[in-house]
Parts: C-alpha cells; structure tokens; sequence
C-alpha cells in the first residue's frame, strides 16, 4: 500500500490510459468511442504532469521569499500538457463533427453497421 | 533565421487564405501554391550552406539543450525541398480539381498539412515532433472527409481513431523520456541515451515506433490507409501518399537512428518491412474493383521497401531507403494526380471503366505508364536507380538472412509489375465502352504530372543529381555523434 499511495498519480494515469484504451476497443458507440479518446489523452496528462510534480511543491514563480529550487515543481510538462490539452480539444472537435456527417450518411452512429469500406 | 521561415511561410499562407478571400475567391485559391513556390525557392537557395554545415536555429536567443531548436541538416531539407516540391505541384493541381465548396478551408487544411510535415523533418526537439505531427495528422483527417460523402467520411473516423490512439503512444513516450532525462532536446537525450535504464528505453522506443508507425503504416497498423487513401480526393490522396507516410517513416528512422541508437532493433524493422512490403503488394494485387484502393496499397507496399532499406542500418541501407523515399513520393504522388482526373472524366474508380483510356486520355495515360514501370523498378526511370541501390546495399551485409530478404523483395517486385501491367493493358490494348466524350486533363493537371515525369526520366538517367545530397543525408542519419556535437556544440 506504501508503494502505492507513493505512486498515487502514475497510478491514476495508468488507469485512465488503460481505461480509455479500453473503452476504445471494446464499445461500439461512437460516442463512447471519443470519450474513451479523451480519456485515454487525460491519462496522458496526468503522466506527463505527474513526472514534473514534487510533494507539496509551489508554482515556479520567484518572488524574493526563500524557497529553493528544489521546493518548487517543474514547469515545463505543464507547458506540454498546455498544448496537449488543445490538441486534445481539437481532436475530439473533429471527431466530433465527423461524427455528425456519419450520422447524416448512415443513420446510426454503432461502428458495427458502418463497413462499407472492405480490407 | 532564414531557415525558419520554411515553416513560417505556410502557416502564414494558411492564416492568410481567408483574408485573401474576402477580398476575391480566386485570389485565395493561388496562395497555396505561390507559399511553397516561396518555400521551394528559399529550401534550393539554402543547399549550398546546409551541405557545408548544417544549420542549428536557436529560438528565444537560448543554447540549444535549453531552447526549442531547428537543425537544418542535409536530411531535413532534402525532405523539405521534396514537400515543398510536391505540395506546389498539388497546389496547382487543385486550383481546378477543387470543385467542393467551401474551397478556401480546402486551401487552408492543405497549407497547415505541409507547415506540419516540414516541421516535423525541421524540428529538433522531441516534443515539437509531437506538435507538428498532430497539426500533420489533425489536417490530414479533416482532408481526408472533406468531399463529405459516405466514404471519406468513415475512412475520416477510422484514422482519426487509430491516429489519435497512436499520438497517445507518442506523448506517453515523451513522458518517460522527460522523466528519464529531464529534457525534451533530441541531441541532448541522445546524449544521454547511454547510460540510461534499458527498460524505460524500451518501452519508450517501442512506445514511439508504434505512435509513429501508425502513420507510416507499418503492417499491423495499416489498417486506415487503404480506406483513407482512396476515400480521400486525389490530390489530397497524393499528399497524404507522398508527403504523409514519409513523414511517419522519417520520424521513425530519426527515433531509432538519432535518439536511441538502437541496433539492436535493426533486424526487426527489416522484418517489419519485408512483412509490410508483402502485404501491401499483395493486397494490391488482389484489388480488381477500385483503382485508387489499389493504389493505397501499393503505397503500403513500398513503404515496407522503405523501412527494409532502414532496417540494413548501414550507411548505403540509409542511402537506399531515402533514394527509394523519393522515388516513391515522385511516382505516386504522379499516379494519384493522373488517376484523379481520369476517375472525374470517367466518372467511375472501377479499373474496368479504364479500358481504352489510352486513346482519349493519351498524355495522361502515358506519364501514368512511365510512373507506374518507376514503381515496378524498370530502367531508365527514378525507380529502377532506388531499387538497385536497396538489392545492393542489402547483399554488401552478406548475411543469408538478407539474402533470403532480397528474394522476397524481388518476389514482391514482380506481383507489384503483375498488378500495374494488368492496368496499363487494359489502357492501351482494350476496347473500352462510354468512353466516346471522355476529354484529356486540363493544362493544371498536366503540367504538375508533367513535371513530376520529367522529374523520374532524369533522376533516372543521371542520379547523381540527387546522390550527393541522398550520400549526405544518409551520413547525418547514421553518424549521431556528429549530430548531437553540431547540436550541442560541445565534442
């Protein structure tokens, strides 16, 4: 239990990735299908902050009091995650929005009745 | 600085488009193509310098371990000059071909899909590769469903389902190697990669050749490109054929090669490759309904070749494979522009309807005929030189196992002629039906194919045009030491 309380938040990333890449392989709504995309890139976030995260860190931000570099978290995965939570965004906009034009076409959004694409 | 305009210009060209079309809707539709004739120029202008010393652009005044950075080396820009090339030949060809409103988005997506991909060969930074391969696939999806029918459709949600599982693999990747190394600059990991915990660099390089490799649709992972492909509008079939995958195939060779030099998964890509280049031509040659699927596959098909190349990872191997990668992109970018408006004049993609084109459509059809024997590897033309060079770079390793490889190449080789001479057969030696008001292509589509023939006939026949700069480029991607003390700066 010590290690996991520990790893606290690689263990939660590790289990929205696999959540989301489950959802992704498993459900056949396409709905579900882009909630589980977003889940799995939540996931990813949450890693990529969690790598920068020190216990009971501040912001980065230098204000003349007397913490030392080593009380401080790391910013730069919190850029990254910036960006990524866009991309995300517009990924799932996309999907979103293709989504629809499926719907028009095929009148259904279960991925299993829309094949007419063959290997 | 002059360096960073080659990403800058088309990303301004793509903000641009709708500005120009409130002013008039013509206007808009040339800028696509005067960006990258910009691009072009500014990419041949820079030979000279790169090829002395490659170029490191350092942005916000920082030394490169600390700042985001481009290295324009020989490998980077002769694959910026190929996307600016092909891209100006699309752009043009899709002034006309274009028909779908609204076509200034058509413009747009294009633009910010060329920005993406000559980031992607630019950049030096590891998570900047991440950034402009997601603007790359984000525009490539929304290509791929802008005729908004059926098919592009679901061709769209199947590669945005794979491609964004596959960019999730990236990040996770970048994670770990941030948290390994606490850095993101490609050198600087490089640098480091040594003395690393060999299994987080497993899982990291295993993490980003899958990610990758989706995109450059590496055999178990392929499963978007056929639909996509031909689901997509043709000239948006030739970027994503001869820009897209190369990208994705880049990527991967800059992974395994730079960062990790990891020999030891040599082999495996080879296998990966001639297992890919099977699938692919074989697929092919089963396709007999839908020309362009035939054609996707046949994309997959040589970028199993590409990657065998890769996989010999000595100096020729890499001189093969990016040889091949230009080849390649010449050729099929050729078919999918050719095929476009013969499947417009026909008015179907079934390669029964393609009888007797030869007569009606003779130009057409003869500069498909030429691009399709490069493919095939027929001597004089760009694809017999690459092949050669692949067959020669993989029997100088004199390993059986090789050997064996080169075999199945060759085999793969000749199911490749099989499909494509069943095709220009049909063209030119059969009576084709509803053919009578079948016109020849516009100028706009048969200069751009033009161009790219001429291109094939003379690398072809003088390859030594090309081979100084493929010889450098290939020795910027085998002698990392050289890449990370240019980067670096320190021995």
């Amino acid at each position: 239990m010590e290690i996991l309380y520990n790893s606290m938040y690689y263990v939660g990333a590790a289990a929205l990735i696999l959540i989301g890449l489950y959802v992704i392989l498993v459900k056949s709504n396409l709905i579900k299908v882009i909630i589980g995309i977003h889940l799995l890139d939540t996931g990813v976030n949450v890693l990529l902050v969690s790598v920068g995260y020190i216990k009971g860190g501040k912001a980065p931000i230098f204000t003349g009091t007397s913490l030392g570099p080593t009380q401080f978290v790391d910013p730069i995965p919190q850029a990254l995650v910036l960006t990524a939570i866009v991309i995300g965004v517009g990924v799932v906009a996309l999907a979103l929005s293709i989504a629809i034009k499926l719907h028009e076409h095929y009148g259904t959004l279960d991925l299993r009745r829309i094949k007419e694409l063959k290997w | 600085m002059v360096a960073s305009l080659l990403i800058a210009i088309p990303f301004l060209g793509a903000f641009a488009v709708p500005l120009f079309g409130l002013v008039s809707k013509r206007l808009s539709h040339y800028v696509p193509a005067l960006a990258l004739l910009a691009n072009l120029i500014i990419s041949i202008v820079l030979i000279p310098q790169v090829m002395s010393e490659p170029i490191i652009v350092s942005i916000g005044g920082f030394t490169p371990p600390l700042c985001i950075n481009l290295v324009v080396g020989p490998l980077g820009l002769l694959l910026a000059i190929l996307i600016s090339l092909v891209g100006l030949l699309v752009a043009v060809y899709g002034v006309n071909y274009i028909q779908e409103e609204p076509r200034e988005k058509y413009h747009m997506l294009l633009l910010c899909l060329l920005a993406g991909a000559t980031g992607m060969v630019l950049t030096g930074d590891i998570f900047n590769l991440f950034v402009f391969f997601e603007i790359l696939s984000l525009s490539s999806y929304a290509l791929t469903a802008y005729n908004k029918d059926r098919g592009g459709t679901e061709a769209a949600i199947k590669y945005l389902i794979q491609g964004s599982i596959g960019s999730a693999f990236i990040l996770i990747a970048i994670a770990l190697l941030y948290g390994l190394f606490g850095t993101l600059n490609m050198a600087d990991i490089a640098s480091m990669v040594g003395g690393a915990d060999s299994t987080f660099l497993f899982i990291s390089l295993a993490l980003l050749i899958a990610g990758f490799g989706i995109e450059a649709a590496i055999f178990p992972l392929n499963a978007w490109l056929p639909d996509a492909h031909s689901s997509a509008p043709s000239s948006v079939s030739a970027t994503l054929s001869g820009i897209a995958i190369e990208t994705g195939a880049y990527a991967v060779a800059r992974v395994t090669y730079t960062v990790f030099n990891a020999d030891g998964i040599m082999t495996l890509i080879a296998v990966m490759g001639v297992i890919t280049l099977l699938i692919g031509e074989m697929s092919a040659f089963r396709q007999k309904e839908d020309i362009k699927r035939l054609l996707a596959y046949s994309s997959i098909g040589q970028m199993g070749l590409i990657l065998f190349a890769f996989g010999i990872s000595t100096q020729s191997g890499v001189f093969a494979a990016l040889f091949q990668l230009v080849s390649h992109t010449l050729a099929k970018s050729l078919l999918f522009l050719a095929v476009g408006y013969m499947i417009y004049r026909v008015g179907s993609k079934k390669l029964a309807a393609f009888s007797g084109l030869g007569r009606r459509m003779p130009v057409s059809s003869f500069v498909f005929t030429m691009a399709a024997f490069s493919l095939i590897g027929l001597p004089p033309f760009a694809g017999f030189m690459s092949k050669f060079s692949v067959v020669r770079a993989a029997l100088e390793l004199k390993d059986p196992m090789f050997l064996w490889f080169v075999v199945l190449m060759l085999i793969a080789t000749v199911i490749e002629a099989g499909y494509f001479f069943r095709i220009i057969q049909n063209m030119f030696f059969k009576q084709g039906n509803n053919i009578e008001g079948v016109k020849e292509a516009p100028l706009s589509c048969l200069v751009p194919i033009g161009i790219l023939a001429v291109l094939i006939v003379v690398i072809g026949i003088y390859p030594q045009l090309v081979s100084g700069m493929l010889k450098a480029a290939a020795q910027g991607l085998v002698e990392r030491a050289a890449y990370i003390q240019y980067v670096l700066g320190v021995p």
